[in-house]
C-alpha cells in the first residue's frame, strides 16, 4: 500500500515537471497590492502590465512564446508579501516585477535571489535595498538618496532657514527623511521639528498644532499622499499657510481630491515626470493605449515605472535569446545602456540602480493640476 | 497654554467619535459576551453610505442644511443599523450555542468580507466627500480658533451618547436590554424575548457605528476601505479602558482616549502618541481589571 502510495507519489511529481518543462509561455510575476491600503497601485501596475504584455503577444510574442502575466497580491504587507514571492518562486517565473513599497520588497528580495528569479521594483526607493550585493535585483525608479538631493536643493531654492520634517517611520519616509535632514544640516539649515506620524488615521491636527508652534518656513512631508492630503486639508482649516514639500509617495491625483483645490495650491512634490509630461513616443504611445483599453489615463508613476521593468526584462529575454536568470542579469547590468523606457531612458549600474536624474520638482495649481517647474 | 487648550479640543473631536463606536463595541459585548470585530467595517460601511446617498439624493439642496443632514444621518443609521441585524442572524446566531471563540472567529471573517465588499463596490481608491457640504466657519472661543465642524461634531455624539443613556436607563426596552445583560437565562424567565433584545443591540450599536463614519467623512473628507481597522481599535481600546459592557463606560473611555492621544503627541512625542495612549490602558488595567467605570458585573453582587 506504503509503495503504491509512494508510486503515485512519484508520477505525480514527475508530471507536474514535465508539465514545467514543457511549458509553453514565458511566465514573467506581478508582486504588487492589490488589496490593503496601496490597492490602487496595485491594481494600476496590473492593468499597466496586461497591456504591455498584450501587446507583446500581438507582435509576435517572445522567443517564440507567448508572455503570461502571473499576478500575486501582496497587499502592502511585509508578511503577506513574502507568502506571495514564496507562491510566485515556485510558479516557474522567469522574472517578477514589483513591488511598490521598500519594506514590502525588502521581505521578498531573498526569496527571490535564492531562487534565481529576476526582480524589477518599481516603486521601493529605499537605499539599502540595492547595497546588499543581491546579483537578480534591479529597480526601475530612483533612489532616496537622489529624491533627498533634489528635496534639499529644493528647499535651499525657495529659501527656507527652518524647516519641520515629518515622516511615517515607513523605510521610505523615514530614510528620504534622514536623508534630507543631514544634508539640510550640513548647510546650516535649522531642522526645528522632526517626528513621525501614523499612516491611516485621519485627524492630524494634533500633529500640526504642534508642529505650527516651532513655527518653521516649510514642511517636508516624505509620507505617502493620503496623510499628505488630509494634512493639507487640516492646515488650511486651522488657517496655517506654511509651505509644504513632499515625496514622491505624495505624487497622485487622489492628494488633490482629499485636500481640495484650495488646500492643495502651493504644494510642491518631488516626483519622477508624470506620465503626461513624458515625451519619448514610447510614453505618448504607451498612454494613448491605456486610455484607450482602460478609458482613463494612467495615474500614478509607479505603475508606469513597473511597466518599464516589465519592458527592460522583455527586452532581456528578447536579446539575449533565454530566461537564464544569469544571462539575463548579466545582460541589465551591463549591456542594457538607454534603452528607450516609457520614463526616460535606462540603463543599470552594478548594483541594479537606475542611472541618471530623474526626479523633477512640480507645483499644484489653483485648479489642482500638477505644473512641471522649470 | 493656548497649545493646550488647542491640544484639548483636538483630542476631544476626535474623542467623540471613538466613544460612538464604542458604543457599539460595548453594548454587543454587555448582552453577548461577544466581540464584534466587524464593528469597525460597520463604521466603514457608514461613510460609503453617507457618500453614495449624499452625492446621489443632493438632500442639502431640496431640504436645506440642517434637514438635509438630519434625514442623511437617519438614513445611515437605519441601513447599517439593517446591515447590523443582518451580520448577527447570518454570522453569529447560527453560532449562538457554540463556544464563544467560535463566534469570534465568525467576526473576524465576517470583518474581512465587510472590507473586501466595499472595495469590490467602491473600488480601492480613496473616496473623498464633496467639500461644500457643510459650511467651514471658524469660531473663537477665548482668541483660539476652532472650526464650528468640530464643536457640532463633538455635541452630536455627546447627543447621541446621552439619548442611548436615556433610552437605556428610563424605558422598558432599555431595562430588558439590561436584563438580558445581566442574565440571559433569568430574562428570558421573567418573559423577556432575548433574541428580539439581541436584534434590537445589533440595531443601536452599528448604527451609531454607522453615525460616526458619516461624521469622519464629512469632517476630514477622506474615506476609504481600511479606514475600520484603525478607528474600531481604538474604539475598541476606549472600550475596554471605560470598562467594556459599560455605556457610561465607553463614553468616557472613548474621549479620555482621544485627549491622551492628542497631549501626548504634543507633550510627549507623536511617534508614540500610541504607545502612550496603550501603555495608560495598561496602568489602568492593573489598577482597576474592570477598566475605569468597572464592568457593570459589580451590580450583580
Amino acid at each position: 500500500m506504503i509503495r503504491k502510495a509512494l508510486f503515485l507519489f512519484v508520477a505525480v511529481c514527475m508530471a507536474f515537471a514535465v508539465q514545467s518543462v514543457s511549458a509553453d509561455t514565458v511566465k514573467i510575476g506581478l508582486m504588487g497590492p492589490m488589496t490593503g491600503p496601496w490597492a490602487s497601485e496595485g491594481q494600476e501596475m496590473k492593468q499597466v502590465l496586461d497591456l504591455l504584455a498584450e501587446d507583446v503577444n500581438e507582435n509576435g510574442g517572445l522567443i517564440g512564446k507567448k508572455v503570461e502575466i502571473i499576478a500575486q497580491d501582496d497587499a502592502g504587507d511585509p508578511r503577506q508579501a513574502s507568502l506571495a514571492a514564496n507562491r510566485l518562486s515556485t510558479m516557474d517565473i522567469v522574472a517578477v516585477v514589483g513591488t511598490y513599497g521598500s519594506s514590502i520588497t525588502e521581505a521578498t528580495q531573498n526569496i527571490y535571489d535564492e531562487s534565481q528569479i529576476i526582480q524589477v521594483a518599481n516603486g521601493s526607493t529605499a537605499i539599502r535595498l540595492t547595497e546588499k550585493g543581491l546579483k537578480y535585483f534591479f529597480r526601475t525608479c530612483p533612489r532616496d538618496d537622489e529624491q533627498g538631493r533634489v528635496g534639499a536643493q529644493t528647499i535651499k531654492d525657495l529659501g527656507f532657514k527652518k524647516v519641520a520634517i515629518l515622516h511615517d517611520n515607513t523605510s521610505y519616509a523615514k530614510g528620504l527623511a534622514d536623508e534630507a535632514k543631514a544634508l539640510l544640516e550640513k548647510d546650516n539649515i535649522s531642522i526645528v521639528f522632526y517626528e513621525a506620524l501614523t499612516p491611516g488615521e485621519r485627524d492630524y491636527n494634533a500633529i500640526l498644532t504642534k508642529m505650527k508652534s516651532s513655527k518653521p518656513d516649510g514642511v517636508f512631508f516624505t509620507g505617502y499622499y493620503p496623510e499628505a492630503g488630509l494634512l493639507l486639508r487640516q492646515k488650511s482649516e486651522m488657517g496655517w499657510n506654511v509651505p509644504f514639500i513632499g515625496g514622491d509617495a505624495t505624487n497622485h491625483p487622489d492628494l488633490v481630491k482629499i485636500a481640495g483645490k484650495k488646500s492643495a495650491e502651493g504644494f510642491y512634490f518631488l516626483t519622477a515626470p508624470l506620465p503626461k509630461d513624458l515625451d519619448t513616443p514610447e510614453a505618448k504611445k504607451f498612454v494613448a493605449d491605456f486610455q484607450k483599453k482602460y478609458e482613463a489615463p494612467p495615474n500614478s508613476i509607479y505603475a508606469v515605472l513597473s511597466g518599464d521593468g516589465f519592458r527592460v526584462i522583455v527586452e532581456a529575454i528578447k536579446s539575449t535569446k533565454s530566461t537564464d536568470p544569469d544571462k539575463l542579469a548579466d545582460f541589465l547590468h551591463k549591456k542594457l545602456t538607454d534603452f528607450p523606457g516609457l520614463t526616460g531612458k535606462i540603463s543599470f549600474n552594478d548594483k541594479g540602480d537606475r542611472i541618471g536624474e530623474v526626479y523633477r520638482v512640480y507645483r499644484v495649481d489653483g485648479e489642482g493640476n500638477f505644473v512641471l517647474q522649470p | 497654554m493656548e497649545e493646550f487648550f488647542q491640544q484639548l479640543t483636538n483630542g476631544l473631536a476626535v474623542g467623540g467619535i471613538y466613544a460612538l463606536i464604542a458604543l457599539g463595541y460595548t453594548m454587543v459585548y454587555g448582552v453577548l459576551k461577544l466581540i464584534n470585530f466587524a464593528h469597525g467595517d460597520l463604521f466603514t460601511i457608514g461613510a460609503y453610505l453617507g457618500l453614495t446617498l449624499l452625492t446621489s439624493m443632493s438632500l442639502m439642496d431640496s431640504l436645506g442644511v440642517f434637514f438635509g443632514l438630519l434625514l442623511l444621518v437617519l438614513m445611515v443609521m437605519g441601513l447599517v443599523g439593517l446591515i447590523g441585524v443582518l451580520l448577527d442572524q447570518i454570522a453569529y446566531k447560527p453560532l449562538r450555542q457554540s463556544p464563544r471563540l467560535s463566534a469570534v472567529v465568525s467576526a473576524l471573517g465576517a470583518s474581512i468580507v465587510f472590507q473586501n465588499a466595499v472595495m469590490l463596490i467602491y473600488g480601492a481608491r480613496f473616496q473623498v466627500y464633496p467639500q461644500d457640504i457643510l459650511p467651514r466657519i471658524v469660531i473663537n472661543i477665548f482668541g483660539m480658533p476652532v472650526p464650528l465642524i468640530r464643536i457640532m461634531i463633538l455635541m452630536a455624539s455627546i447627543f447621541m451618547m446621552g439619548a442611548l443613556y436615556f433610552f437605556i436607563q428610563r424605558t422598558k426596552v432599555g431595562t430588558a436590554i439590561r436584563a438580558a445583560a445581566e442574565d440571559q437565562g433569568a430574562a428570558r424567565l421573567m418573559g423577556i424575548d432575548v433574541n428580539r433584545v439581541i436584534m434590537l443591540v445589533f440595531l443601536i450599536g452599528p448604527a451609531l457605528g454607522g453615525a460616526a463614519g458619516l461624521m469622519v467623512g464629512l469632517y476630514y473628507g477622506q474615506i476609504n476601505f481600511t479606514m475600520g481597522w484603525i478607528y474600531g481599535l481604538k474604539a475598541f481600546t476606549a472600550a475596554i479602558l471605560g470598562g467594556i459592557g459599560n455605556i457610561p463606560g465607553a463614553m468616557v473611555g472613548g474621549i479620555l482616549l482621544g485627549v491622551i492621544e492628542a497631549l501626548g503627541a504634543a507633550y510627549i512625542s507623536i511617534a508614540w502618541k500610541d504607545a502612550i495612549a496603550f501603555f495608560v490602558l495598561i496602568l489602568i488595567l492593573i489598577f482597576r481589571p474592570t477598566g475605569l467605570l468597572g464592568e457593570r458585573v459589580a451590580e450583580k453582587i
